[in-house]
C-alpha cells in the first residue's frame, strides 16, 4: 500500500469518526432532553456522513491525479445528490 | 413516538450493531424482523429506523477496518457505483410490493446466500505473496500475523451484478446489503472475507443513504425510535468491529450461514 493511499484512509476515517462523533452527540442530546431538533440534525448528519466521505475520496483522488478512480467517485457522488433531490420532490 | 421503551431500543440497536460489524453485514439484517416482529414496530418505519441504523454502524466499524487497512476502497468505489443506483432504486420502488411478496424475497435471498456462504467455507482466496506477483488495480495485500498474502479481484461483473442487488435489497428492506456483497465477493470473486466484510461495510454507509434520503423526504423515519436505535447501534458496532478480528475465517462464514438461513425461514414462514 503506498503512503498516498494510507494519508487518504487517515483522512476518511478522520471525517467518519467525526460524523459519528457529532452526529452521535446530537441522538443522545436529543433522547436526553427529549427534544426534537438534536434528533432530526442528529439523524440527518447521520445520513449525510457517507456523503461527506465520498466527497473527502474525490477531492484526494483529484488531487492525486487518479482521474479513473475520481470519476468512478464522482459518479457515486452524483447518484447521492440525486436522491437527495428526488426526496424533495417527495 | 414508538410505545417501545427507549432502553429496549438501545439494547436492539447495540446487539444488532454488534453482530452485524463482526459480520460485515451492517445489521439491518437481524434489527428489521427484531423490531418488526419481535416488537411490533410497523414494518416501514423499522424499514427506515434500520437503514439510519445500518450507516451508523457501517461508519462507525469503517474507521477501525481501514485503521486495520482491511478496506479495499478502489474495490469499494467501483462496487458503489452499482449499490447506490440499486439503492436509488430500491428506495423508489420499495412502495409498490405488497408486505408479503417484501417477506418472501427477503427470506429466499437469505437462505439462499446461507447456503452458498456453508457450501464454501473453507475455500481461501489469498495467494502467498511472492516478489513477481501483482495483484491489480482492484486487488491487494493482506497481513495476517506476520505472513503476507495477497488477493485479485475475479468475475467483476458478478461482484457489480450482485452489488447492484444488494444495493437495492438495501433500498427496499433497509437491511444494507452485506447478506448479499459478502458471500458473493468471497465465494465468487476471490476476495478475502475479511476484507469482502470491511470493504462490504465501507460501501454500506454509501448505500444506505442513497435511498435513506428517500426515506427521510416522505416522512417515514420515526425520530425518537431510529435516534435510540442508531445510539446503540454506534458502541455496538465499534465493539463487533474489534470482537471479528479475534473469530477465526472459517468460524466467520459458519456462523454467518446460520444466521441467514434462520432469519431467511423466519422471514418466509411470517409471509405466509
Amino acid at each position: 500500500m503506498t503512503s498516498r493511499v494510507r494519508t487518504l484512509e487517515r483522512i476518511v476515517e478522520a471525517a467518519l469518526t467525526a460524523g459519528v462523533a457529532v452526529s452521535g452527540l446530537l441522538l443522545v442530546a436529543g433522547l436526553v432532553l427529549g427534544s426534537t431538533a438534536p434528533l432530526w440534525w442528529g439523524v440527518l448528519l447521520l445520513i449525510l456522513t457517507p456523503v461527506v466521505r465520498v466527497l473527502v475520496v474525490t477531492v484526494g483522488l483529484i488531487l492525486d491525479h487518479d482521474w479513473l478512480f475520481a470519476g468512478v467517485s464522482l459518479f457515486v457522488l452524483g447518484v447521492l445528490l440525486s436522491s437527495v433531490y428526488v426526496s424533495g420532490r417527495l | 413516538m414508538s410505545d417501545v421503551p427507549t432502553f429496549i431500543l438501545i439494547v436492539s440497536g447495540a446487539a444488532t450493531g454488534l453482530i452485524g460489524a463482526m459480520l460485515g453485514l451492517g445489521g439491518g439484517v437481524f434489527l428489521v424482523p427484531l423490531l418488526a416482529l419481535a416488537l411490533g414496530v410497523p414494518i416501514r418505519t423499522a424499514i427506515a429506523a434500520s437503514l439510519i441504523s445500518v450507516i451508523a454502524t457501517a461508519c462507525a466499524s469503517s474507521t477501525i477496518n481501514l485503521e486495520r487497512g482491511l478496506v479495499n476502497m478502489r474495490l469499494g468505489m467501483t462496487l458503489e457505483v452499482a449499490t447506490t443506483l440499486g439503492g436509488l432504486a430500491g428506495g423508489l420502488i420499495a412502495a409498490a410490493l405488497s408486505q408479503r411478496q417484501l417477506f418472501l424475497t427477503f427470506g429466499a435471498t437469505l437462505a439462499v446466500m446461507g447456503v452458498v456462504m456453508a457450501m464454501r467455507s473453507g475455500r481461501r482466496n489469498v495467494i502467498a505473496d511472492e516478489a513477481g506477483v501483482e495483484p491489480g488495480r482492484l486487488g491487494g495485500r493482506l497481513q495476517e500475523g506476520d505472513r503476507s498474502y495477497l488477493y485479485r479481484i475475479r468475475r467483476l461483473p458478478v461482484a457489480l451484478a450482485a452489488s447492484l442487488v444488494a444495493g437495492a435489497i438495501s433500498g427496499l428492506l433497509g437491511v444494507g446489503g452485506g447478506i448479499v456483497k459478502v458471500p458473493v465477493l468471497n465465494a465468487f470473486c476471490g476476495i478475502p472475507i475479511r476484507v469482502a466484510a470491511a470493504t462490504s461495510a465501507f460501501m454500506i454507509g454509501v448505500t444506505g443513504a442513497a435511498s435513506a434520503f428517500l426515506y427521510f423526504g416522505r416522512g417515514d423515519v420515526a425520530l425518537h425510535l431510529t435516534a435510540a436505535v442508531a445510539v446503540g447501534a454506534l458502541p455496538g458496532s465499534l465493539l463487533g468491529a474489534r470482537l471479528s478480528q479475534r473469530v477465526e475465517a472459517r468460524s466467520l462464514k459458519i456462523i454467518m450461514a446460520v444466521v441467514l438461513l434462520l432469519v431467511g425461514l423466519r422471514m418466509a414462514l411470517e409471509a405466509q
